[in-house]
């Protein structure tokens, strides 16, 4: 489903991914971790197509196609969605109405007609209820003035509405206390499935505790410099990155 | 001297006294001694008016002749509709500043309609608290010029609780080497409340000066929504001052929509005399085309426990220019003032501009005062969210454009105002059939 061959990319002239290289199948879903600085959330950002970030040399596919030649919002009608470290606050666009515009923004592009309002309300009623979201969300702006666990869920609300082939989740559990953990990973589950694919992005382990994964990965210097199954969580979580990184220069 | 002062000292010597006189000389000494404003007078450095100083102006005429019936209705800067049919609102007509109250006039319950000629012939003393003492003021240079030349004028004096809104419409006509005077007071009685619009259009491109002065006084309790939105041509010239003073506990909440116009000065000075006195003021200003719009709010906490807010959200497109000046002083003694300041700025085209400048002058302690001030593009961050989303480029950008001023529009509670003025507004934005859709 998506294949990062040899990926660098520059932040503000500065290079911060050096030569990534992951191949994530359909059904699988992978976990990204390393220390703060080593290139997590730049890879996010880069995969959901920010412009400000310059990709030098590399590749990505995704389902085959050529995704560094797609523009952020193709590759959110492609199937691709980025769930935000840190969700932007724009006070004056409703939550409903981002929703909605993203909802049909994806499905004009499959084909599909516009989606019914009565039955749009009755689909996020539902998805609200099952992240444990209050009513007054529907008629507030979009992240707007909710606190660091509201976000998360209005960006796992926002997966769940949009059924993305490939959900990219950055950090979606720092800042999370651990009945939000629990209702975020609940969320995350369930859009586990043969065909789609998930990919987190995190500095703890805890999440995988909840979140069983396929293949860990350690990113440190902009590249991947170990993957393995989900014991490698748990070993990093016991001795902790210096392990890796002191494994690399051994 | 230039030529426009010698050609307002022509008319004021052309003039018969009346029984203004004594407060007429005195404004108008002073406008002739300090003369037009310059771009070294503090409250006017971003506004150029050589041009204006080099014209001759003549009064312009108060005839009847189908103005009455035609006013701003003829062309594309008609009247906007900012009162429903069926909300009966009256509509009270200036033109180039003389009420036409004829015979048909509506009634409103609890809102006498006036003109400030006919109420001085009767009772010259009573209008005098309404007349500011001549300051040197740079912000005040042309409210001077008003007090010393305006023919007649509108009192209105709210003496209950008024549902429906009353509408002035301020129509300018004639050419741009004439000059008008409008000057409306509105007179609150402690605990009376009214809901105010004062809508100022021209009936073509081109127009007099037009340097109108509103004069807002709210006894105890009183409440008080004003509106004053400016739909002139791209022609119109138009100086357009507000004097508001407040007593306790009186509420006022104020909104300065500027959409029309090729000049726009706009300024608002506020005093919160008395304990609990509120002010929210919101002010809107659209720069589009050439349009150069410069705004000037003063607001002076006179007493303890007065509480002011100001919300500006300015917006430049194509060529145009808007100036956002805001000051807050906090007099001596006025301990447990509360202000906030807000303003921000949207360039949306590389040659347009925008200067803000929120200031602060305080001379008591145990006060609130915050203030803010920023201006950009659209935020890249915002903008990168909900293109993640999948919302595509155009509707991204006008959805933040619309969302942007947002802040403004909610604060109204006349929603026939709102919708009307939403949809002007929309109409000089870029894509304004995208932002259509989010109504």
């Amino acid at each position: 489903m998506l294949e990062i061959s040899d990926l660098t990319a520059r932040v503000a002239g500065k290079e911060i991914l050096n030569g990534v290289n992951l191949t994530v199948n359909a059904g699988e879903v992978h976990a990204i971790m390393g220390p703060n600085g080593s290139g997590k959330s730049t890879l996010a950002q880069v995969l959901a197509g920010r412009e400000d970030y310059e990709v030098i040399r590399g590749s990505v596919t995704f389902e085959g196609r050529d995704l560094l030649a797609m523009r952020a919002e193709e590759r959110a009608r492609a199937g691709l969605f980025l769930g935000f470290q840190y969700p932007v606050e724009i006070p004056g666009v409703n939550n409903v109405y981002l929703l909605k515009a993203a909802l049909n923004a994806k499905r004009k592009a499959a084909g599909e007609p516009e989606v019914d309002a009565y039955d749009f309300l009755a689909l996020i009623r539902q998805k609200m209820k099952f992240m444990q979201m209050s009513e007054t969300f529907l008629t507030r702006g979009v992240n707007e003035g909710f606190s660091g666990g509201e976000k998360k869920r209005n960006e796992v609300l926002q997966m769940l509405v949009l059924e993305p082939k490939l959900a990219i989740l950055d950090e979606t559990d720092s800042g999370l206390d651990i009945d939000a953990l629990k209702v975020v990973s609940q969320g995350v589950n369930s859009l586990r499935d043969p065909k789609r694919a998930v990919v987190l992005v995190t500095h703890y382990q805890r999440l995988l505790d909840y979140v069983i994964p396929d293949q860990v990965h350690v990113l440190s210097g902009g590249r991947i410099v170990k993957s393995g199954d989900k014991s490698l969580a748990q070993e990093l979580e016991r001795r902790g990155y210096d392990w890796v990184m002191g494994a690399q220069v051994a | 001297m230039s030529a426009a002062l010698r050609s307002f000292e022509a008319q004021w010597r052309a003039r018969a006294p009346d029984a203004l006189q004594p407060i007429r000389e005195l404004a108008m000494q002073r406008f002739l001694k300090l003369g037009v404003p310059s771009q070294r007078d503090e409250t006017w450095r971003y506004t150029d008016l050589r041009g204006l100083a080099a014209q001759n102006y003549d009064q312009a005429g108060c005839a009847t002749t189908d103005a009455h019936a035609g006013a701003g209705a003829k062309n594309g800067h008609a009247a906007l509709t900012l009162v429903d049919p069926q909300q009966h609102a009256a509509t009270v007509t200036m033109l180039n500043g003389c009420p036409l109250l004829s015979a048909d006039l509506p009634v409103i319950n609890g809102i006498e309609i006036n003109s400030i000629k006919a109420l001085y012939k009767q009772d010259p003393s009573y209008l005098r608290r309404f007349f500011e003492s001549a300051s040197d003021a740079d912000q005040r240079r042309w409210v001077l010029l008003n007090t010393a030349l305006f023919i007649d004028g509108l009192y209105l004096k709210i003496t209950q609780s008024v549902a429906t809104p009353l509408v002035i419409l301020h129509v300018s006509q004639g050419g741009v080497a004439q000059a008008a005077h409008p000057r409306v007071i509105i007179d609150a009685s402690p605990g009376a409340s009214a809901t105010i619009i004062e809508h100022h259009v021209s009936e073509e491109d081109i127009a007099p000066l037009s340097n109108s002065n509103t004069h807002i006084a709210l006894g105890n309790d009183a409440q008080l929504e004003h509106y004053r939105v400016y739909a002139t041509g791209p022609g119109a010239t138009h100086f357009d001052s507000l004097d508001i003073h407040q007593s306790q506990d009186s509420q006022c909440r104020q909104f300065t929509i500027a959409l029309g116009g090729g000049l726009v000065r706009s300024s608002l000075e506020a005093r919160l005399n008395q304990r609990g006195a509120s002010l929210d003021s919101y002010s809107l200003l659209v720069g589009h085309q050439e349009r150069h719009v410069d705004c000037v709010n003063i607001v002076t906490h006179a007493a303890p426990n007065t509480r002011s807010r100001q919300t500006a959200r300015a917006i430049a497109s194509d060529l145009s220019r808007v100036i956002f000046n805001s000051k807050v002083i906090v007099n001596a003694g006025a301990n447990g003032s509360d202000s906030k300041q807000s303003c921000r700025g949207l360039l949306l085209s590389p040659r347009a501009e925008i200067d803000t400048r929120p200031q602060l002058e305080i001379h008591a302690d145990e006060v609130k005062c915050a203030h803010g001030a920023t201006t950009g593009r659209l935020d890249p961050d915002m903008l990168f969210y909900l293109l993640s989303r999948g919302l595509d480029r155009e509707t991204a950008q006008s959805l933040l454009v619309y969302a942007f001023l947002a802040d403004v529009l909610t604060g109204m509670s006349v929603s026939s105002a709102r919708a009307a003025i939403e949809n002007a507004l929309i109409n000089q934005l870029p894509d304004a059939q995208t932002l259509r859709k989010f109504r």
